[in-house]
């Protein structure tokens, strides 16, 4: 097999970006409407997984030697300006859409172009190629927006309950032929039939595993990805399925209120240990309110617990390895 | 003493249960590894799961219900012996001390014996089932149904307030619908947690059960427990459970029900279904007030969790006589 000059990378070379906020987009004052202005690169390189194999991906990156995946969150207010100049550094064409709010359209091998648009409405969504679907999205080119309400730092949709904290948890699955399908340009034409489930673009790494305490390498331990507060630090956790298979969500510790499903406010809110997410793009939004765990004696306020997939298979890389899936920590500190 | 650490995964030994008080109920588990549970075609399928009584066989599949009020302060004793190796108990929907919570990576496998404490407030439908390569061992069939009784037990499902007067039932059946891959019932307890390929990323089911009974043909009609036969006039609660992997789509031939509680939660409002779509872990408690005589096909579709193709069907009935 031919190599192109493809970037490599171990999944330590990934989630640098976690602790910082640089690469984030967030519009700090809601008081105004803000300008934002992003460049995304589209590279391409290999990740080597638990496994020791090298699969293929493609990701919406901060700079040409990186490769995001899924890219750093859009954080916006409805009324904002948002200005995304993509560059296409791949043989392939792609594209950058929000439904509802922006297509490029087809962006060639190695073009750039600069969208621009106004966000109209709170939610959660995603940014993705739409292109050559759902291919190029499950290949890594996706990432997560979140559109405040105008005027609002708290709510997810005017009137909604109320949180303290926002972030999210966007799941994908990988079917290592598929990607190199993508790789060699062809059409997927196998089952989909995925061997690794990833959280933000991590697996996990038990008690014990080597980089069990490393956030680069581990979702447990990925601020983007575990839960962290004090009793009341009610967390808005935008959900979403890059991946194909239904999914599960479960959280231990606390019932979680279930919001939305795929962009519709539910008619009731719902306290639910399990809430369903969609395969092929489904989001939920929900939020974990940070209570006492209900059902303790004697009481606690402190402790760790997991959220992880019911959906179990998730839970695994490789056919085995069960815990380096999508998986991550609750902290009640 | 704990001998099972692996490169891939310590297994620290279980402390004293902290903040440790006598308890209101006690439930005694042990571990069964080897349970036939015969399917409809004849053949034997092993299954794995708790016994009620502490030792190390004479577990059935499902395990043994536990049943309690809520407001008890509740022992479950976990005695875990021989060459069964490491498990948990995790209380799904119970929401505990991370040290009663049985998630084997983030306190501890027992190997041995533990006393998990907890105190159930909210009464529903929950289901235990053990949390130490939950992936198999779940699938194995390590886990039975949970409930939960408001104060005044069973035959109420949501006690009485200054505005509503209670919910209350005649009837009860358990459907707990699961799937299984008889491919993975010959592996090993540890199976694929040292990087191993065992082909846990793929559930290819080929038997269905509701309850632990083969239910794609007769076998879970007119069985106690799982059917019903309810009169005209009586109300009939249903407590569904997907204990599968997979998401499910159960219909109720014909028959409205009304959900009050889901995941051990009311509902603000209470809803009408002839339906429902479940995916793993969820429960609903539905209640039905027949008010026709005659014989109602409850089925249960097992879809593919990627293409949402039917996998296979559990059936079974509910009578209703005048
Ligand atoms: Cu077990
Ligand atoms: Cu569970």
């Amino acid at each position: 097999m031919e190599r192109r000059n493809f970037l490599q990378f171990s999944m330590a070379g990934l989630a640098k970006v976690a602790a910082g906020t640089t690469a984030l987009t967030v519009a700090v004052s809601s008081a105004h409407a803000a300008t934002i202005n992003r460049t995304l690169y589209i590279t391409e390189g290999y990740i080597t997984q638990i496994t020791g194999e090298d699969i293929y991906f493609m990701g919406f990156s901060n700079s040409t030697s990186e490769l995001n995946i899924p890219g750093d969150p859009f954080i916006i207010h409805e009324g904002d300006t948002v200005s995304v100049t993509i560059v296409n550094t791949l043989q392939t064409p792609h594209s950058f859409v929000i439904d509802g709010q922006i297509d490029s359209g087809v962006i060639e091998a190695g073009t750039t172009k600069t969208v621009t648009f106004t966000a109209t409405r709170a939610g959660t969504f995603f940014y993705y190629d739409k292109l050559n679907a759902p291919y190029n999205r499950l290949c890594g080119l996706h990432g997560p927006v979140a559109i405040m309400p105008r005027d609002s730092t708290n709510e997810l949709y005017p009137g909604s309950p109320t949180f303290v904290k926002q972030q999210f948890w966007l799941f994908n699955d990988i079917d290592p032929i598929w990607n190199a399908m993508v790789e060699n340009g062809n059409t997927p034409n196998t089952p989909f039939i995925p061997r690794f489930f990833t959280l933000n673009g991590l697996g996990g790494r038990p008690p014990g595993a080597p980089g069990y305490s490393d956030p680069t390498l581990n979702n447990m331990y990925d601020p983007r990805s575990y839960l962290k507060g004090s009793i009341g630090d009610r967390t808005l956790v935008r959900v979403l399925n890059a991946g194909m298979a239904q999914q599960a969500v479960h959280t231990h510790a606390n019932h979680m209120e279930w919001l939305t499903s795929n962009g519709q406010i539910r008619p009731d809110i719902w306290l639910k240990d399990i809430v369903p997410l969609d395969g092929n793009g489904g989001i939920v939004d929900v939020i974990f309110p940070f209570d006492p765990p209900p059902d303790a004696w004697p009481p606690v306020t402190t402790g760790t617990y997991p959220m992880h997939l019911h959906t179990e298979m998730s839970q695994t890389a490789g056919g085995g390895f069960y815990l380096f899936g999508a998986i991550t920590d609750i902290f009640y500190v | 003493m704990n001998d099972n650490n692996t490169t891939c995964y310590i297994y620290p030994d279980s402390p004293a249960t902290p903040g440790v008080v006598t308890p209101d109920v006690t439930f005694d588990l042990g571990i069964d590894m080897n349970i036939p549970v015969k399917m409809d075609d004849g053949k034997k399928i092993t299954m794995w799961g708790f016994t009620n009584d502490g030792s190390m066989n004479g577990g059935t599949f499902p395990s043994a219900p536990m049943r309690i009020n809520a407001g008890t302060i509740v022992h479950t004793r976990l005695t875990v012996d021989g060459n069964m190796w490491n498990h948990t108990v995790h209380h799904h929907g119970i929401e505990p001390a991370d040290h009663a919570d049985g998630v084997g990576h983030i306190t501890w496998d027992v190997d041995g014996t533990y006393t998990y404490q907890w105190r159930p407030m909210h009464a529903g439908t929950y289901f235990y089932h053990c949390h130490t390569n939950t992936v198999l061992h779940a699938e194995m069939g390590m886990y039975g149904a949970l409930i939960v009784d408001p104060p005044e037990g069973p035959g109420t499902l949501v006690s009485p307030t200054a505005s509503s007067s209670a919910i209350t039932y005649d009837v009860e059946s358990f459907w707990v619908v699961d799937e299984i891959d008889s491919r993975w019932h010959t592996l090993e307890w540890d199976a694929g947690t040292c990087g191993e390929d065992v082909g846990l990323h793929l559930l290819e089911p080929d038997y269905f059960v509701i309850t632990g009974v083969d239910g794609s043909g007769t076998s879970a009609m007119n069985v106690a427990s799982i059917s019903a036969t309810v009169k005209i006039g009586e109300k009939l609660l249903a407590r569904y459970v997907c204990a599968g992997y997979h998401p499910q789509h159960i219909k109720f031939g014909g028959l409205t029900g009304t959900v009050y509680l889901s995941d051990g939660r009311e509902l603000p409002n209470p809803i009408q279904v002839t339906e429902l779509k479940a995916v793993s872990a969820e429960r609903y408690d539905v209640i039905f007030e027949p008010t026709e005589v005659g014989e109602f096909i409850v089925t249960c579709d097992i879809l593919d969790w990627i293409t949402g193709n039917v996998l296979g069907t559990i059936k079974t009935n509910i009578i209703v006589t005048a």
